[in-house]
């Protein structure tokens, strides 16, 4: 069997199975209760892969989801019961309500992040509760709004039918959202949890990537309301509460977030919970298996130091209580909330990663599977044609001022970068270089002054949109997306490499474009040399290749500026010279930089004009040469030293 | 529709405001020192409410009740410091938001099992036969509230300001290194802003359960206002919690009784969305600078 | 003194010291000198406790302080001014060099006038504080800001005090001062570990000195010896 059958055997071959099964299973199986599980799985795991979607993906603790449930499954009612609406049509407006409502609740809340955004979410759950109950009217209040499911097609959809739909449904959300994952939106969706900043910077915009993949989590939420609504064919307020968005996030995390798979463990999980709880024997054994697992887990951790003492003994201690509980207590159903909160406490300190992400680390391990192989590099002139070295000024800053506070940190600099140089810029600690390249490169916005960009005001205070004007920068404290491998995260960079429209994503119709686009990322490896590194994440590279990393994920934005923030920093000292050798060959290409470095010896290399910086103001420009010998900057360099006794120049 | 009416609504809609301020107060203490709250603190409320009450009714007297349930709130948060917050930490990781949401869920469930779902009334020697003052009829329960409240702020504010403990907390929240240099411990200051914190939600319960009564969902209508009057005022400022809190209480009173009792909850979130929308770091809070 | 052996720190996966040894014998002024990103910061907040060292060791007198958290080490009598001041703007003067003495001040009420005689000390010290003591910290400028941090660290009557950069961003004429300060520092016999980019100033006033480079010490000595060796020359400049 050749490799790449063996691959997509080994890695689609379970999820077809799968399906297959499930599809089975009402051929033999007609208890209906059985049935009513099966379908329920479906849903919830149309539910919980949107729910992934900020929890995993953005990272973000979202709590509003079940109100999304609420609301797709009110409007499917609606539709139905008030304007007869077909299936389609209910399961639309189920959808459709999800993303608007979703998009409504983004816009504000994802200016905020963590804490906050969880607050934001949990009040409009609160407020939809509310409204769902008030709206007596509409809604039937707390007394319920009973439907019936409509035919499809003019056939009455029986159990068996309906539950076919939805796990069709399910299969196309999956197959859907594997295709988005693995496309530029996956990995910006990946990049902005790790940074945002970087995000921003490499023009892809943090914001509204963020907007859209919550809307998106909450349109899955709406479409799994409206099946919801369909199945039970019977709504009401009480069932959308604060109690089953808690059950969802321990689907999403006891599963594995990120993980499409783990989505599906997930909602086992959630439909069997309840039935697991009615049988006291069952759930006896089950708490002493994961008592059983606890402990094991703990020692083996202590053993090899991986853990500290409370992440290996508090999972044991917490299901030790589900052990002595489920001994003790008569009627589990009673304290069903406890035995969820100690289950969820003992896999958020102990298995982090969920299940699957746990199971896939194993099963990587016994089934070595390869990824499939990396185009070749595309030629460089692609990536990175050459440019004329034009003529003139390509930046101009007038008469910039930032202060934070009191501080003057930049206090009044005006500097003029030529085309294609190579613009040193240095000064002491605290003189201002990093504030004056953060707020030409957007992240703060200028108090007064000017910046054009080939005689064009550049934008002011957006990383974004100064991004989108043609200037790159590197960042001295490292800002890569470290869960993505050097690849994706130039791939993330890489502009005008995307055309295809969302719906073809979604279909999977974006490989071709994919391949070229790692052909692209990989010549840009190539150029510093981390080629044979492709395929490793950011965050496991050394110091040293992550800083070239920065830059050649800088370079894929094709930047007419290139701002490089003290990319010798930390260096060895092989690596600087490497690092001077890929520098000059960036020159070459024709690329503009302004290089802020501490390294003299890389500033008198590299540099053709060099601006001294002190006390936010600009103290000495020129050739390296002659600055090594201005007064004024031995001065701010050596603190007020009579000339005669400054060392020669080297 | 007489103004006598609505400033009726107004003074006891505020007072019960204060009680949202207080446990807005509770978040700002813990998030001053660690950024980072409690998400099951009305679980917390609730709990300490009943084991209140319950010394209440073994016959220990109100007045002595009161430090003994504040005690209690304050072992609360040390509990939940340790098991929900202090690994997230040091991962620095927002885990603690899960786990305390976690926690919650577990003090709810036990309370509804050892003390059943019933609400109970909540004994108070203090009278509720209104009194009239400046043309407006007040209980002297719902004032206890208002007092209560201010009294605790006043208390913490004070020893904030007064004891170098109070201002190696503040030297804590505005640099945790600084002063680790100085020898303050940033884990023991966050040990202390979480039992602080449990202690000030005890209390809210205390006061509150008169007028509520005391039961496992006492708190879950009471902890949204107060997330909302911590977000809408900013985590920073307790000056801020108190005038949000009170505008709140208000408000919700007079949302009930022209939109009807069940809109009740409604001005405090929507405040809250807008408040998001329009200035996310609340109007009192302090603007971030993001770095690099 | 102090003792440092073998240290390596770092932050997240990059590695800034590579193995540094240096000692301060009790009541010497050591200098630690070199360009910027050098790792002379780090060095001091390995020792201090604020970075977590990942091999080697730290002794204060003697003791293994290595690991421990920051305030312990703090409370064994070492003050560490840190880079950039970080004084508590929102405090008071006289707060903020209260907190400085926090291990030995009684924590709750009664500390004002246990601290009379170290405040009444750093005020002779530092005239201008003493007549800002009631305004926030804040409000001061860079150079009073630098005094304060000083006199801050002075209040803990530490052992050994570490001064990180206290010339940074101040301009020149505030810097002599500094200068000065760190001289009647010395004379009055305190224990001092001292990081400067301004080499040639911190060499006129150290008893000896080590000179960094990329996360190694590459030469050490004496002032006068150090000051003919070329590797000192290249670190004036970076």
């Amino acid at each position: 069997m050749s490799r790449p059958a063996a691959r997509f055997l080994l890695t689609r071959g379970p999820e077809f199975l799968a399906f297959l099964v499930l599809a089975g299973i009402p051929l033999a199986v007609t208890n209906p209760y059985a049935l009513g599980l099966l379908t329920l799985l479906a849903i919830y795991g149309i539910l919980l892969i949107g729910l992934d979607v900020t929890v995993g993906y953005l990272g973000q603790v979202n709590l509003a989801h079940v109100a999304f449930l609420g609301l797709g499954g009110y409007a499917a009612g609606l539709v139905v019961l008030k304007l007869n609406g077909g299936l389609a049509a209910a399961l639309a407006a189920g959808t459709l309500v999800g993303f608007c409502f979703g998009g409504l609740l983004a816009f504000p809340a994802l200016r905020l992040d963590g804490p906050q955004f969880a607050l934001a979410t949990l009040s409009f759950a609160a407020l939809s509760t509310t409204a769902l109950n008030e709206l007596e009217a509409l809604t039937g209040g707390a007394q319920g709004l009973s439907f019936s499911r409509p035919p499809l097609l003019g056939l009455p959809l029986t159990p068996p039918a309906f539950y076919w739909v939805c796990l069709l449904l399910f299969g196309l959300v999956w197959l859907a959202m594997r295709n988005l994952l693995a496309s530029k939106w996956g990995r910006a969706f990946e990049a902005l949890r790790d940074s945002p900043i970087a995000t921003d910077a490499m023009g892809v915009g943090a914001y509204r990537h963020k907007v859209a993949a919550f809307a998106l989590g909450s349109s899955l939420g709406g479409l799994a309301g409206a099946l919801y609504a369909l199945n039970f064919q019977y709504l009401q307020p009480q069932s959308f509460v604060y109690e089953l968005m808690v059950i969802l996030l321990l689907g999403v995390v006891l599963g594995g977030r990120k993980n499409l798979w783990g989505a599906f463990v997930g909602s086992c999980l959630v439909v069997l919970l309840p039935n697991l709880l009615s049988n006291r024997h069952l759930f006896q054994a089950i708490s002493a298996l994961g008592f059983i697992a606890a402990l094991a887990a703990g020692i083996r951790g202590l053993l090899k130091r991986q853990v500290r003492p409370f992440q290996a003994l508090a999972p044991v201690v917490s299901m030790g209580i589900l052990v002595a509980g489920g001994l003790k207590v008569e009627n589990t159903e009673d304290w069903r909330k406890a035995i969820f909160a100690l289950m969820l406490f003992s896999v958020v300190v102990g298995l982090p990663e969920g299940l699957m992400g746990f199971l896939e680390g194993f099963l990587a391990r016994l089934f070595h599977v390869d990824p499939p192989a990396l185009p070749a590099p595309a030629p460089l002139d692609e990536v990175l044609p050459p440019r004329r070295a034009g003529e003139g000024v390509l930046l101009e800053v007038r008469d910039l001022r930032r202060h934070f506070g009191g501080v003057k940190a930049v206090d009044g600099i005006s500097v003029g970068i030529r085309c294609g140089e190579i613009h040193g810029l240095i000064g002491p600690n605290g003189s201002g270089k990093s504030t004056l390249v953060n707020v030409i490169s957007g992240l703060y916005a200028p108090g007064d002054g000017e910046i054009l960009l080939r005689g064009q005001s550049l934008p002011r205070g957006s990383l974004f949109r100064v991004a989108r004007a043609g200037v790159a920068r590197t960042f001295q404290n490292l800002q890569l997306f470290g869960e993505l491998s050097a690849l994706g995260n130039v791939m993330v960079a890489l502009e005008g490499s995307y055309g295809t429209p969302l719906p073809l994503v979604l279909l999977g119709l974006a490989r071709a474009e994919e391949r070229r686009a790692q052909a692209q990322a990989l010549a840009l490896l190539d150029l510093v040399g981390l080629a044979d590194q492709a395929r490793a994440k950011a965050k496991d590279l050394t110091y040293g290749a992550q800083r070239l990393l920065e830059i050649a994920r800088a370079l894929a934005r094709r930047p007419e500026l290139l701002i490089l923030d003290e990319p010798a920093a930390g260096l060895s000292h092989p690596d600087v010279q490497r690092l001077l050798e890929i520098l000059r060959r960036i020159h070459d290409r024709g690329v503009t930089m302004i290089l802020i470095e501490h390294h003299m010896d890389v500033v008198s290399e590299l540099c053709d004009r060099v601006t001294v910086l002190d006390g936010g103001k600009v103290i000495a420009e020129g050739l390296p040469d002659s600055i090594k010998r201005d007064p004024k900057v031995i001065e701010a360099y050596l603190g007020g030293l009579p000339e005669a006794d400054a060392p020669a120049p080297a | 529709m007489p103004s006598v009416v609505v400033a009726q609504m107004v003074v006891s809609g505020a007072l019960m405001g204060l009680v949202y301020a207080l446990i807005a107060y509770g978040f700002q203490l813990t998030f001053a020192s660690s950024r980072s709250i409690n998400f099951g603190q009305g679980e917390l409320v609730m709990v300490s409410a009943f084991v209140s009450l319950t010394l209440t009714l073994h016959g220990v007297p109100y007045w002595a009740m009161i430090p003994c349930g504040m005690l209690f709130g304050a072992l609360m948060g040390l509990v939940i410091e340790r098991t929900g917050v202090r690994l997230a930490l040091e991962q620095k990781s927002e885990g603690w938001i899960l786990m305390t949401i976690i926690l919650g869920l577990f003090f709810f469930s036990g309370a509804e099992n050892l003390w059943g779902r019933d609400d109970r009334p909540f004994p108070t020697p203090i009278p509720s036969d209104p009194i009239h003052i400046l043309g407006v009829d007040v209980t002297p329960l719902e004032l206890s509230v208002g007092v209560g409240v201010l009294a605790i702020m006043g208390l913490i504010e004070t020893f904030k300001r007064r004891t170098l403990l109070g201002k190696a907390l503040e030297a804590v929240s505005t640099d945790r290194d600084a002063a680790e240099l100085m020898g303050i411990s940033a884990r023991k200051s966050i040990m202390l802003s979480y039992a602080l914190s449990g202690a000030v939600a005890a209390l809210a319960g205390i006061l509150v359960s008169p007028i509520t009564t005391v039961g496992p969902t006492m708190a879950s209508a009471l902890i949204l206002k107060a997330f909302s009057v911590a977000v809408v005022a900013g985590l920073d400022s307790g000056f801020g919690v108190v005038l949000v809190g009170m505008f709140l209480g208000a408000t919700e009173s007079l949302a009930s009784f022209y939109l009807g009792s069940g809109w009740r909850e409604a001005p405090g979130l929507i405040l809250l969305i807008l408040a998001l929308a329009v200035r996310p770091t609340g109007i009192f809070g302090k603007a971030v600078i993001r770095k690099v | 003194m102090l003792t440092v052996q073998d240290l390596h720190a770092g932050y997240g996966a990059s590695e800034v010291l590579h193995g540094v040894d240096l000692e301060v014998g009790q009541g010497q002024l050591v200098a630690l000198i070199g360009a910027n990103g050098a790792g002379k910061t780090t060095t001091l907040r390995a020792v201090s406790g604020l970075v977590r060292p990942s091999r080697g060791k730290v002794l204060l007198e003697g003791r293994e302080v290595q690991g421990l958290e920051a305030s312990r080490v703090a409370r064994l009598g070492l003050a560490h001014a840190p880079e950039g001041r970080r004084i508590f703007p929102t405090l008071s003067v006289e707060d903020n060099l209260l907190l400085g003495a926090y291990g030995r001040l009684p924590i709750l009420l009664g500390y004002k006038g246990r601290a009379v005689a170290s405040l009444q000390r750093v005020y002779d010290l530092f005239p201008r504080l003493g007549e800002r003591r009631r305004q926030d910290g804040g409000t001061l400028s860079g150079g009073e800001q630098q005094m304060l941090a000083i006199g801050r660290a002075l209040m803990a009557d530490p052992k050994i005090m570490l001064l990180d950069e206290p010339s940074m961003g101040l301009a020149p004429v505030i810097i002599q001062e500094v200068f000065a300060t760190i001289r009647r520092l010395k004379a009055s016999g305190i224990t001092l570990l001292l990081v400067e980019q301004f080499a040639k100033s911190a060499l006129e006033v150290a008893d000896h000195a080590y000179v960094m480079e990329r996360g190694r010490v590459v030469a050490q000595g004496s002032p006068e010896e150090l000051k003919k060796q070329e590797r000192v020359i290249e670190a004036y400049l970076g």
